[in-house]
Order: C-alpha cells, then sequence, then structure tokens
C-alpha cells in the first residue's frame, strides 16, 4: 500500500535543516501501524508526505501503485480526496458547518450531488454512532463526538488509507481508548490505518510501530 | 451551482455584521450610480423631447431683409418667400431636397362657430407640418395628402379653440367653422399647451386666395445627411439657390433666416452623448469606491480563513475550487447589495420623478431596462475584480501551514 525508498527531505534556511534522512519504509494493505517518534524527529514531516501534502527532495514515495512526484497542485488534491482519509489532532472540523455537511464536504469537491452526498455521510455517521448529531454543529460537540465525525469525513470517500496525526492528542485517556477502539474496529473491516503519535498507549494499541529518531527510522528499514 | 451558493450563504451568514457593512458601501455606490445615470436620463430626455416630435432632416426658412447692395438693387429689401422656390430648390439639388413644404399664414382672419368667434388668423400648411411642429393630435387627424389634392376646406384646431367654439372638444370633430366667409369642416383636434394654431391647408389657401403662392415660411426635408459638414453644406447649397433667384448677395445672412434643425439635433445628440459619459465616469468612480470595500473585506475574509481553506485543500479542494468559491462569494455580495442599491435608486428616481413631474430639462428621470442590465453587468464584473486579488491569495495558502496554524 505504502512504499517509501530513500525519501530524504531537508528544509532550506540559513541553516538547512534535514529532516528526513533516507527513509526506507513499507506498508502493506490492511495493516494497522504507529508511527512513534519524539517532537522534532520529523514525523510530522512524513505524515505530510505521506498524506502528499508537502513533497520530497529524493527518493520514492508509490501509494496504493501511484508514484507521487512533481504532482500538480490539482493531481495532489484529487489523490488526496480519493485515496486518503485525514484525521487530525484538533479535529479540523469547519465549525459553520453542521456535523452532516463537515462529513459530506470531501464529497462535495469529488462533484457528488447533495442528495447523494447526505446519504454517504449520514451513513458514515450511523457508522460513528452519531446519526442523532447530524444537525449540531461541532461547537455543540464533545471531544470524543468531534473526532468521531472526523473520522466519518475521513472514511465517506472510502479511501486506500487513514492517516491520523495524534488523533488522541486533545482527547481524555477515556475517550482515547474509544476512539482507539473504534481504528481497531476499521482495521479490522480491512482499512489500512496509519497513526502518528507520541503516546506509548496509542502506539501499544497498534499492530506494528515504527520508530523514527531524528529524522531515520530506529532499527533499520521496516 | 446550488450547492456553491448554499456554500456562499452559510460564509456570508457566519459573519452578519461584516457582510451588512461592506453591503452598505456597495449598495450605496449603486444607488448613487443609479440616481445619477437617472438624473442624467431626465436631462437627455428633456433634450430628445424638445426634438423627437419633430423632424431632424428638415432646414426651415423664412424671408428677410437684405443687408448688402447686390447687382443694382440696394440693401434694406425685403425678400418674401415663395412656394415656387421649393421647385428651384428640388431642380438644383435633386439629391439632396427631397421635399419642400410652404407655409403661409393668414392674419386678419377670424373662425367663428354659432356661439363664439375667434380671432388670430390661419395657418396654411402641408400634411408634412405634423412632422417638424409639436401637433399632437388627439381627436380625428390631421391635415392629409387628399386635402392638399382636391383643395378640401378643412380645419384643425388647438383643443382650448375648440372648446371655446363647441364646448368640448370630442363634439368639435365634423362641425363646420366660418371663416374667410366660407365654411370649413373641422377634422382634428390637437393638444399643445403652447400652440393654438389653426391649421388649413396650403393648397386651399392658395385656392381662395386667388393662387397667391406667397410663402411665410419653407421646410426642406433634406436626405442623406450625416455630419455636421454635412448639414451645413446643404444650408449653403439652400441659400445659395435662392439668392440667385431672389437677387441677394450668397453670404447676406439678412436676406434669409434659416433654422437647421440637422445640425441642431447632432449638437443635442453629442451633448446628451457627453453628458451620459460624464456620469458613467462618475458613477464607475463612486462604484469603486465600494468596490475596493469589497476587495478589502475579501482579503480579511480569506485571511481569517486560513484553517479553514487548509483543510478544504487537506480534504481534497483543487486551487481552483477555492479561487471560484472566493470569486463568487465576492459577486455575490456585489450583486445582492447591488440590487438592493438599484431598488433604492430606482424608488428614489420615482419619488423625484413624481414631485418633478414634467418639468422643463427634466423629463421622465428613471432608468430603464437596458440601464439595469448594464450596471448588472458592471456589477458581476466590479465583484469578480473585487474577489480576484483575495481569491489568488487564498490559493496560495499550502495545507501544511494552514493546518499547523492553530
Amino acid at each position: 500500500m505504502i512504499s517509501l525508498h530513500d525519501i530524504n527531505k531537508t528544509y532550506p534556511g540559513a541553516v538547512p535543516l534535514h529532516v528526513l534522512k533516507d527513509i526506507n519504509m513499507h506498508i502493506d494493505r490492511g495493516e494497522f501501524v504507529s508511527i512513534m517518534g519524539a517532537s522534532g524527529s520529523g514525523k510530522s514531516t512524513l505524515l505530510n508526505i505521506l498524506g502528499i501534502l508537502d513533497s520530497y527532495d529524493s527518493g520514492e514515495y508509490i501509494l496504493d501503485g501511484i508514484e507521487i512526484k512533481n504532482l500538480s497542485e490539482n493531481r495532489a488534491a484529487e489523490l488526496r480526496n480519493r485515496l486518503i482519509g485525514f484525521v487530525f489532532q484538533s479535529f479540523n472540523l469547519i465549525g459553520y458547518k453542521t456535523a452532516l455537511e463537515n462529513v459530506a464536504l470531501p464529497l462535495f469537491y469529488q462533484g457528488v450531488s447533495r442528495r447523494k452526498r447526505n446519504a454517504l455521510a449520514m451513513e458514515q455517521l450511523e457508522r460513528m454512532g452519531l446519526a442523532d448529531r447530524a444537525t449540531h454543529h461541532p461547537g455543540e460537540l464533545s471531544g470524543g463526538q468531534k473526532q468521531r465525525v472526523a473520522i466519518a469525513r475521513a472514511l465517506v470517500t472510502k479511501p486506500s488509507i487513514i492517516l491520523a496525526d495524534e488523533p488522541t492528542g486533545a482527547l481524555d485517556s477515556h475517550t482515547s481508548r474509544e476512539v482507539m477502539q473504534l481504528f481497531r474496529e476499521l482495521n479490522n473491516e480491512g482499512m489500512t490505518t496509519l497513526i502518528v503519535t507520541h503516546d506509548p498507549a496509542v502506539g501499544e494499541a497498534t499492530d506494528r510501530i515504527i520508530r523514527i529518531v531524528d529524522g531515520r527510522i530506529d532499527g533499520g528499514n521496516v | 451551482m446550488f450547492d456553491l451558493l448554499h456554500e456562499i450563504g452559510q460564509t456570508l451568514r457566519n459573519n452578519k455584521l461584516r457582510t451588512i457593512l461592506t453591503g452598505i458601501s456597495v449598495a450605496w455606490g449603486i444607488f448613487m450610480l443609479i440616481i445619477l445615470l437617472g438624473a442624467a436620463r431626465g436631462v437627455a430626455n428633456s433634450f430628445d423631447k424638445q426634438s423627437s416630435s419633430e423632424a431632424h432632416n428638415v432646414i426651415s426658412i423664412w424671408g428677410g431683409r437684405t443687408t448688402k447692395a447686390y447687382k443694382g438693387y440696394r440693401d434694406g429689401r425685403w425678400i418674401g418667400l415663395r412656394n415656387g422656390d421649393g421647385d428651384a430648390l428640388k431642380e438644383d439639388h435633386p439629391h439632396l431636397v427631397s421635399y419642400v413644404a410652404a407655409e403661409a399664414s393668414v392674419d386678419n382672419a377670424t373662425v367663428a362657430s354659432d356661439r363664439e368667434v375667434i380671432s388670430g388668423g390661419l395657418t396654411a400648411v402641408s400634411p408634412t407640418a405634423i412632422l417638424n411642429k409639436k401637433i399632437p393630435i388627439t381627436h380625428g387627424r390631421f391635415i392629409n395628402e387628399l386635402d392638399m389634392q382636391h383643395g378640401r376646406r378643412v380645419m384643425v384646431l388647438s383643443e382650448s379653440h375648440a372648446e371655446q367654439l363647441f364646448g368640448n372638444a370630442d363634439d368639435a370633430i365634423g362641425r363646420t367653422v366660418r371663416s374667410m366667409g366660407l365654411g370649413w369642416t373641422v377634422v382634428g383636434v390637437y393638444s399643445n399647451p403652447y400652440a393654438r394654431s389653426k391649421y388649413i391647408p396650403y393648397s386651399t389657401y392658395k385656392r381662395i386666395t386667388g393662387n397667391d403662392d406667397r410663402a411665410y415660411q419653407l421646410d426642406v426635408f433634406v436626405e442623406g445627411l450625416t455630419t455636421e459638414a454635412d448639414g451645413e453644406e446643404a444650408e449653403r447649397n439652400i441659400r445659395g439657390t435662392l439668392a440667385r433667384t431672389h437677387s441677394f448677395a450668397p453670404d447676406d445672412k439678412g436676406a434669409l433666416w434659416t433654422w437647421n434643425r440637422f445640425t441642431s439635433y447632432l449638437a443635442n445628440s453629442k451633448a446628451s452623448g457627453m453628458l451620459a459619459v460624464v456620469v458613467w465616469v462618475i458613477g464607475i468612480l463612486t462604484l469603486l469606491t465600494g468596490i475596493v470595500g469589497v476587495s478589502n473585506i475579501m482579503f480579511v475574509s480569506v485571511r481569517e480563513r486560513v484553517h479553514e481553506i487548509g483543510i478544504r485543500r487537506a480534504i481534497g479542494a483543487k486551487p481552483r475550487n477555492i479561487l471560484f468559491q472566493i470569486i463568487t462569494e465576492s459577486v455575490a455580495l456585489t450583486s445582492i447589495f447591488g440590487y438592493i442599491g438599484i431598488f433604492m435608486g430606482m424608488v428614489v428616481l420615482q419619488v423625484i420623478n413624481a414631485v418633478v413631474g414634467e418639468a422643463d430639462g427634466f423629463v421622465n428621470g428613471t432608468v430603464d431596462l437596458s440601464i439595469a442590465i448594464q450596471v448588472t453587468l458592471a456589477l458581476i464584473v466590479a465583484g469578480a475584480l473585487a474577489g480576484l486579488f483575495p481569491a489568488l491569495k487564498a490559493i496560495k495558502v499550502k495545507p501544511v501551514e494552514a493546518l499547523r496554524d492553530e
């Protein structure tokens, strides 16, 4: 599903910052993996590259059989929309839209009709047990509910992979466990899931942990 | 499209105060534009009204008194026009002169019914007089070609005279009046508060005065004129012919009085056109203030929504989606409030119109559909321009940075 070969990334500046050094990584379809590392280790940059939000300097990145290299903004947007479901630490829901509208938004950019969009979004909200919150705005939801809306949004396009950036970072431990349980269930249904975290408990809840230290994968290539 | 409008509705509603304040500046700009255009239209209409009821391709001429000695004649000689001058003009300038209508007056004639006698003379005219005089017929008809051919004794009266003679204008048609010792049938009544001429056919006048072909005025219908120079040239040609037949110096301005309706019409149109341009320029500049306001607000809006734009980009919005959304938002904002401005402007113009009425120099100062369409186009272009630069800024937003921006 994901295949990285010798990925390098340097942020230019007065003192260039070499954040990713010869990253080699392979993740199969249906895996449940966490990437762990301290802050500044380069794990967020790695996630951005994996999520086609950022470019890399050298190496090769293949996502679901597609080489991700020198993409136009439009093509990148299209691939993000089709292949990747994002879950963020701070949920990143749009405040003035209802839960249903937030979930349906990725489909809007696919040009799906309003009726079909809302039906698909409702389906995902039901799956998250939030059907009764469909018309609520994010401000009226609890942290756990917001994160489940965000997960519903990530799932609505039926992506190849879920990329989650510290998905439990803003949640209490009880809710965190619930959210991790949810990821586990999704993985059991076959969803390839990659979680970036610094929380050992979250890492423990996944099947495989990739540790990243100072821009290198700890213990060699995986 | 509906989805997009829904999106726009949400964002505009999300920032009510800001939307309304910006909207007011746009509405005000458009309001001023509409008022200006309406007022200019009122002035232009009054120009048109003065000239539209009259044919533009007419050069009217009257006899005068010579100011120069010429060919053995002394100066101060009276030049009287004749109906025959028309034939000479047509012969000399067959391509220029299409028709010449003579007009004569019978100053001492009275017109009488059973109940009233009115003095003030008669005016003998051709059917074409209706083209270059203000004779709005309200009852019956004007003098026609058959009247001319048969020398019929028919008369067209003003409304006030018809009322004096017969009680009311409706009753006048078909009734008989006495004038110059003969009976005349009233065939038409016209309404013009400033004119009271009593019209009879010129041919009838000639017949009953013993073939007198004196003409007080000649209306020369000219054709093929486009420029002011053409108009002046035509006037010179007419003057030249009459100078020859009446033996006065061609450059003797006093011998022949002329009114070139064609050149005055051109001058009027030119003035109207200039006025329209000036008004548009002022209006657009006023509108520009509103546009700068909208643009400014859209910049603020884009800045405030960097994070939201980042989210949208991350979940698959293409740059052109964002560009289109910001521009459409701007166009929607400009159009909605622009229309409020148009509406308010129209209401105020109607009020002004009702109060001022048909004053001299201001007639029906309202805007019509074509102006509304022009203003609408101007609004859309303005809105798109106002949104363009903020939108270009918005698509430069990098999703990574925007999402980090907590």
